[in-house]
């Protein structure tokens, strides 16, 4: 088994679950965010296990969250910044970059 | 950090997964629901000038206002989901667009305004709303709006006997057809 050094993976993004993550938040358009328990359950994560990944993604800055109450009532709403896109990007492009390497 | 092809067509593999859950997750929040309704809509206010002529006709507004009841029930819960923040220039050219379409019959005064012209001239300033939608978030609405004009046309200067079955197989046709092509096909 071949193994590559390429400086642009992102390992903070390349651990499974903040894969799933960022890609399902790069999904959406820039201003439009996500309700954390809608991730949730799209993602199919723990309450725990969803809020560890996003605290970690956040201090990365690749994430924004936003707490804020709807109809009185606590809601978080997730989102992808502008940086943590392109680190996104350019994390898939080192992934499609190593397939294509021989 | 040292990745293997093997490694890397998994995590590929991963985010392929990743973001088909989450385009049939999202795409749920786009805008097919309000084109189904209003398609639903207009298929009504044209049966009902079809099928009870002036006393139909006279429904329209009320047809209208559940329509718009519903349409922001809709918007409301999706935005508990997945929601933007409001686009105040958006609904500020939106207003500048729909207060002159009220003003412009109050400039020529039409004094044999028929419904079908009446219908027709309010479908043309909804296909405006939907090109300005388009224009300011998703290209699909452009074009929906461009045909959606072009059918209002073809009915009232073409198909002049038949306007109303017209503007329901249609016009309300390519509301419900559009919101499947969004549903299902779009981005």
């Amino acid at each position: 088994m071949t193994r590559h050094a390429v400086p642009e993976l992102d390992p903070l993004i390349h651990q499974p679950v903040r894969l799933q993550i960022m890609a399902a938040l790069c999904h959406l358009a820039a201003s439009e965010q996500v309700d954390f328990s809608f991730l949730k359950a799209k993602l199919d994560l723990s309450d725990g296990n969803l809020g560890a990944h996003l605290l970690t993604l956040e201090q990365a800055g690749h994430i924004e969250i936003e707490k804020t109450f709807v109809a009185r009532r606590p809601k978080t709403f997730v989102s992808a910044t502008p940086s943590g896109r392109k680190a996104f990007a350019a994390h898939v492009q080192a992934l499609q970059a190593i397939l294509r390497s021989q | 950090m040292d990745v293997s092809r093997e490694e890397a067509a998994a995590a590929l593999a991963a985010i392929q997964r990743a973001n088909h859950a989450a385009r049939s997750a999202f795409r749920a929040h786009r805008g097919h629901y309000h084109l189904w309704l209003w398609g639903v809509v207009w298929i009504a206010m044209a049966l009902l000038a079809q099928t009870r002529g002036e006393a139909g006709v006279r429904l329209f507004p009320w047809v209208s206002v559940a329509g718009l009841v519903a349409s922001t029930v809709i918007g409301f819960l999706q935005s508990r989901q997945v929601r933007a923040p409001v686009d105040a220039r958006f609904f500020g050219a939106l207003a500048v667009l729909i207060g002159f379409a009220v003003l412009l019959p109050l400039v020529f005064r039409p004094r044999d305004l028929s419904p079908e012209i009446a219908f027709a001239y309010t479908g043309l300033v909804v296909a405006q709303a939907y090109v300005l939608s388009g224009v300011w978030f998703d290209t699909y609405m452009v074009w929906f709006g461009l045909v959606l004009a072009g059918l209002i046309l073809l009915g009232l200067l073409v198909f002049t006997s038949y306007f109303w079955i017209w503007i329901a197989v249609c016009t309300g046709g390519a509301f419900l057809l559009t919101g499947f092509y969004v549903r299902y096909y779009w981005r």
